[in-house]
């Protein structure tokens, strides 16, 4: 892994069209701001692999075990 | 010139060629980046986000605002697209979830799957939390 020190305001450019900035440091905390390509993904590494996971399990579902649903409004007050 | 799919869960599926779906930056966790959606029945809750790469790929889709009354995005997806979330299943119907988190937002034959945030986006919302209340309502 490379390991670069940066400060508040400072950049680091990955390839041609992404660039990190941190933004600002408090405490243990840093902001980063990211300019990405849209079509490049970017995740915060929990929700990654969060949003991985359900999609995965989506991925899994059983066509048998959808329930059938009423059509929207049917039997309802509204 | 349409073509085919082999589904190994619903056989073979014609699908005409403007109706692929590119999602230039994938699915996380999934490996193909072009799909098609399928409904199975005209006004069925779920429609399927299907793989023209992978026969054994689809994942079944839910309109949020079907289920889920106070469904928001933020940020707001561009006019005319199509929202969609993923539904987890389970044995039992109150163990079905539905992540808000993580919305699929379809226009113009592009795909994305995009992080929620608006408050209270779950994970793992309940899909049929709201429908169960309505009917024990109606019931009471």
């Amino acid at each position: 892994m490379l390991i670069i020190t940066r400060r508040p305001g400072e950049r680091i450019v990955l390839g041609d069209d992404i660039v990190v900035t941190v933004m600002e440091i408090s405490g243990q905390t840093a902001r980063i701001g990211i300019a990405a390509p849209r079509e490049l993904p970017v995740y915060r590494e929990e929700i990654w692999e969060a949003v991985k996971a359900e999609n995965q399990a989506a991925a899994a579902v059983d066509p048998a075990s959808l329930p059938q649903v009423p059509p929207p409004g049917d039997g309802a007050d509204e | 010139v349409s073509t085919t799919i082999d589904s190994t869960r619903f056989g073979r599926i014609e699908v005409a060629p403007d109706s692929a779906i590119s999602f230039p930056g994938g699915l996380a966790g999934l490996d193909s980046t072009t799909f098609t959606l399928i409904a199975r029945a005209e006004d069925d809750a779920f429609v399927w986000l299907h793989s023209l790469e992978d026969p054994a790929l689809a994942l079944p889709l839910a309109d949020p605002r079907r289920f889920f009354s106070g469904f928001a995005l933020e940020p707001a997806p561009p006019a005319g697209a199509a929202v969609y979330v993923t539904v987890r299943a389970s044995e039992r119907l109150e163990e079905f979830t539905a992540n808000l988190r993580a919305p699929i937002v379809i226009a113009d034959g592009i795909g994305e799957q995009v992080i929620n945030e608006a408050p209270g986006a779950e994970l793992r919302a309940p899909l049929f939390a709201e429908l169960a209340a309505a009917a024990a309502e109606q019931a009471a």
